[in-house]
């Protein structure tokens, strides 16, 4: 392959201006952060010190295993969710299938610290489903800690394996199941020894994606975990802590977060290697009816999981209309909480809406680019490139805020502080969404018919605006109100650059959960909920498949 | 070994009769073939006998006792699929010890056998490689070696080679019907492809729609086709249009100069049109002229279009005005200089000609 597929052309501005990009912001502030791990923070020299305590001292190393406790038992938890609701819901006909999936698309995408406010008005030390259940002498314990941590990941990330996994279930070649069955192999002996180990690729995609993003997390344990130290919350305390913060203790936890999700990435790309069991030759499976038996179960058991991931959305909307007085709930209802939230914090609603509009402008015409770029100038540099847009996949919000600060807080460039410096962090952390949409779009969009327009002699440049760009239109569109929903739900990054003109909603929830204020947090959670829901109807309404959008 | 038998299967899809009263009796130990044309039906009784889905009437006998109310995993029968369906996790060592392993065989009894099943289909050796390692002929032959294995009561074969190329399709059926005659293996084997049900079979039974045509030997199938929509199916015919009103007035059928009412078939007055066929093989072309006589038909025509092919030549001739015959030549040698436009006198035997019926299809 050359290097370069030909030089003088606007796409090659587009291949440096990505690299400038990703460089400024993303390779660059991780290296200075890598850099900043290696400095003690009092004399200011190279030294191995900070890893020798985050490894050496017990009180960091706790933080590390509960990390990876909560974060597999998410993950572990997403599964036994996921696979279920996919299986019954890819092979057999379930009344209002498409309720399910919506049901679960809508917990996917949103904010997980939603889940866990939610989850504390109802089971905290005053959650009214306890003091229901405590009237009724069930006594339960608080969701404090890490079950409530684990619940909340499973709740929140089940989706990625029930979408993916239910996409690969309905694309095996059904023959293998028949032969299975043939060869005399009972119904679930099939499931596990045939089908489970097909789909494996998807369902481990699937697992990844909720350990990565369990493992990322900052708002659920931080808002539900109390005491139980993991590594995100750990990384924000060491930098903010008011004992004088310890960028280089903070770094370093960066740094082995991010180690953390490389080898599990690194894990699951050896488990599936040559597992690609793709064959043209393919008998799609056939829907079935359920055996009368099941029928109640089965529907029982899908709306039983995807209800019990949607109560946080449905509980924080009800709190917002329940009538407050300061911090606590009284009985009645009415608008009190949205008329505060209007009248105390109107920037945090105004700031959210636009860095998410700007964030999300740039990530589309960068990303659609890109996007083209890699999937139709196949070349060193675009392949290149295409792995470097998967890295903030893997980089916490935390760490990637970490390192815009430790980057752009001194002279020729002070951005700490300006509403940049958080778009920039939103716009660097969708990027890869938007580019690897806009990228699988135009695999589908034959060439021939751009290069049908060259023929006829359209120069390449106006023959991409003309032919090629209305052809990506709905999926750019789709991937626009995607990276859209994702923006204005940031918190792990907006948490570590926002100062107090540049608060955004997800920060303002975060603190007023933090100081009590439940009224306040629901009726800005329900206006990004509702947000996030027109959004999401927005995408299932122009995208053709529809659940790919999603993971 | 086993025999099978299937009493008044029927099958609908909504309003589509996949199987519309299927009765057969297949012999223990021949080759049976189901063959017919995509949307038969034949497909739908082989996957109906596997136990994949259930007949809506009718019965399936198994050495005489019903298999109806046995889910597929107990019907003790082994498949073969059209699109190999080899676990593509599992080594192919694996992937043959799969049925028996869920029959629970011990351990090295296991290993024994799937290494002579892999010897009877010609892959000793290949225990340890992966699925995607080998060609689709070598997939093919795991999958009939998997089916082999447990020594099925019956082997299903669902068009295992038609997703093969040509040569190797040839090698794979010489050797299946090889390892069928040794084995003695009752098999039911589903092809649309009627050269191959040829070669394989010990008997074939015809469908179409969802009925069955004609069941016997392959011989008897191509010589003796009992139905037109056999005659059309299996080989090539010539057919030709004789109305009604025509043989009734004992008018010659619109061939030139062929007079057949008078002698050798007799017609039920009852008949409506009459179709006749022959073989184009039947016909033998030559530029000498030809004494009529009363055991042949004697026609000549204009060379229309001539397509070689090496081995054999396929002439088509023009006799008046839409009627074509399509001749068969195998030696085309000496046939080698004629041109298109040219006449040429044609013969066959009045004994090749077959007639049918247009309304039921039926010989008469």
């Amino acid at each position: 392959m050359k290097l370069l597929n030909s030089v003088n052309n606007i796409w090659t501005y587009v291949i440096i201006l990505a690299f400038g990009v990703i460089g400024l912001l993303l390779i660059f502030p991780l290296f200075n952060i890598f850099l900043s791990s290696f400095i003690d923070n009092e004399s200011g020299v190279l030294t191995f010190q900070n890893y020798i305590d985050i490894l050496g001292r017990r009180y960091y190393r706790t933080a590390i295993y509960n990390s990876v406790v909560v974060g597999v038992a998410g993950m572990i938890g997403a599964l036994v969710i996921g696979i279920p609701l996919a299986y019954f819901t890819s092979r057999f006909h379930i009344i209002g299938k498409s309720l399910i999936t919506t049901l679960a698309i809508l917990a996917l995408v949103s904010p997980p610290f939603i889940g866990a406010y939610a989850w504390i008005t109802m089971l905290g030390s005053n959650g009214w489903l306890r003091h229901i259940l405590e009237n009724v002498g069930i006594s339960i314990p608080t969701i404090y800690g890490p079950l409530g941590i684990i619940l909340v990941f499973s709740l929140k990330f089940y989706p990625f394996v029930f979408l993916l996994t239910a996409g690969a279930l309905s694309t095996i070649n059904v023959s293998l199941e028949d032969a299975a069955d043939n060869l005399g192999c009972s119904p679930f002996s099939k499931f596990i020894r045939v089908t489970l180990p097909l789909v494996f690729p998807a369902v481990s995609a699937g697992a990844l994606l909720a350990f990565v993003l369990s493992l990322a997390d900052f708002g659920t344990p931080s808002i539900i975990g109390r005491n139980y130290r993991v590594l995100s919350t750990l990384a924000y305390n060491l930098y903010t802590s008011e004992m004088g913060g310890n960028p280089g203790l903070a770094s370093t936890v960066s740094i082995i977060l991010i180690c953390i999700s490389l080898i599990f990435v690194y894990f699951q790309r050896n488990l599936i290697k040559k597992k690609d069991y793709g064959s043209s030759l393919i008998r799609r499976p056939e829907v079935k009816k359920l055996k009368q038996a099941y029928s109640i179960p089965v529907h029982f058991l899908c709306y039983f999981l995807v209800i019990l991931s949607s109560i946080p959305s449905i509980v924080v909307i009800f709190n917002s209309f329940r009538n407050t007085s300061g911090p606590v709930f009284k009985p009645g209802f009415g608008l009190d909480s949205y008329r505060r939230i209007i009248g105390d914090v109107p920037e945090a609603i105004l700031n959210s809406f636009l860095f998410s509009i700007a964030s999300v402008l740039m990530v589309v015409v960068l990303g659609t680019l890109i996007g083209y770029v890699i999937a139709r100038k196949p070349s060193v540099l675009t392949g290149f490139l295409d792995s470097m847009i998967m890295i903030p996949y893997i980089v916490p919000g935390i760490v990637l805020g970490l390192g815009l600060i430790v980057t752009y807080n001194s002279k020729p460039f002070v951005l700490v502080g300006t509403p940049l410096i958080i778009i920039l962090a939103i716009f660097i952390r969708r990027l890869p969404y938007s580019v690897r949409s806009s990228a699988s779009i135009l695999k589908q969009i034959r060439t021939g018919v751009e290069e049908a327009a060259i023929n006829l002699g359209t120069i390449p440049s106006k023959a991409f605006l003309k032919i090629t760009l209305p052809l990506m239109m709905p999926g750019v569109i789709a991937g626009a109100l995607m990276a859209f929903v994702t923006a204005i739900n940031e918190l792990s990054s907006s948490i570590i650059l926002y100062v107090g003109g540049t608060v955004t909603m997800p920060v303002r929830i975060y603190l007023s959960v933090l100081d009590g204020e439940f009224g306040t947090a629901a009726a800005l959670s329900s206006i990004l909920l509702i947000t996030t829901g027109l959004a999401v109807y927005g995408v299932l309404s122009i995208s053709e498949s529809k659940e790919n959008v999603f993971v | 070994m086993s025999s099978v038998q299937l009493i008044n299967i029927v099958k609908n899809y909504g309003q589509v009769k996949a199987l519309n009263d299927v009765n057969l009796d297949i012999n223990s130990g021949e080759l049976f073939t189901l063959l017919g044309p995509s949307g038969c039906g034949k497909t739908t009784l082989l996957r109906t006998i596997a136990g994949f889905h259930k007949q809506d009437s009718g019965t399936i006998k198994i050495d005489g006792s019903e298999i109806d109310d046995l889910p597929a995993y107990r019907r003790d029968t082994g498949m073969v699929f059209q699109d190999y369906a080899i676990f593509p996790h599992l080594s192919v060592g694996d992937n043959v010890g799969f049925g028996l392993r869920n029959k629970n065989v011990p351990p090295r009894e296991i290993k024994d056998r799937v290494a002579e099943a892999l010897e009877t289909v010609r892959l000793s050796g290949l225990e340890n490689r992966l699925p995607n390692e080998l060609s689709g002929g070598q997939q093919q032959r795991v999958g009939l070696a998997r089916a082999l294995v447990i020594q099925p009561k019956v082997l299903l074969m669902d068009e295992p080679l038609s997703n093969l190329d040509a040569k190797l399709r040839i090698e794979l059926r010489e050797d299946i019907r090889e390892i069928q005659k040794k084995l003695k293996t009752t098999t039911i084997y589903v092809t649309h492809d009627q050269e191959e049900a040829l070669v394989i079979s010990d008997r074939i039974c015809i469908m179409n729609s969802g009925e069955v045509s004609q069941v016997d030997t392959p011989w008897t199938v191509y010589k003796n086709p009992e139905k037109y929509f056999v005659a059309s199916f299996v080989g090539s015919m010539n057919f030709v249009k004789w109305p009604r009103q025509s043989w009734l007035k004992n008018n010659p059928l619109s061939l030139k100069e062929i007079s057949l009412s008078s002698k050798g078939v007799v017609l039920d007055p009852n008949k409506e049109n009459i179709i006749a066929g022959v073989r184009p093989e039947d016909i033998s072309l030559t530029s000498e002229p030809i004494d009529k006589d009363h055991q042949n038909i004697v026609m000549s025509g204009i060379i229309e279009k001539i397509s070689f092919s090496g081995r054999e030549a396929f002439f088509h001739i023009l006799l008046e005005e839409e009627v074509r015959l399509l001749v068969n030549v195998s030696r085309p040698d000496e046939l080698s200089l004629k041109e298109i436009g040219e006449t040429i006198n044609l013969v066959f035997p009045k004994n090749a000609l077959m007639f049918f019926d247009e309304k039921s299809g039926s010989r008469c």
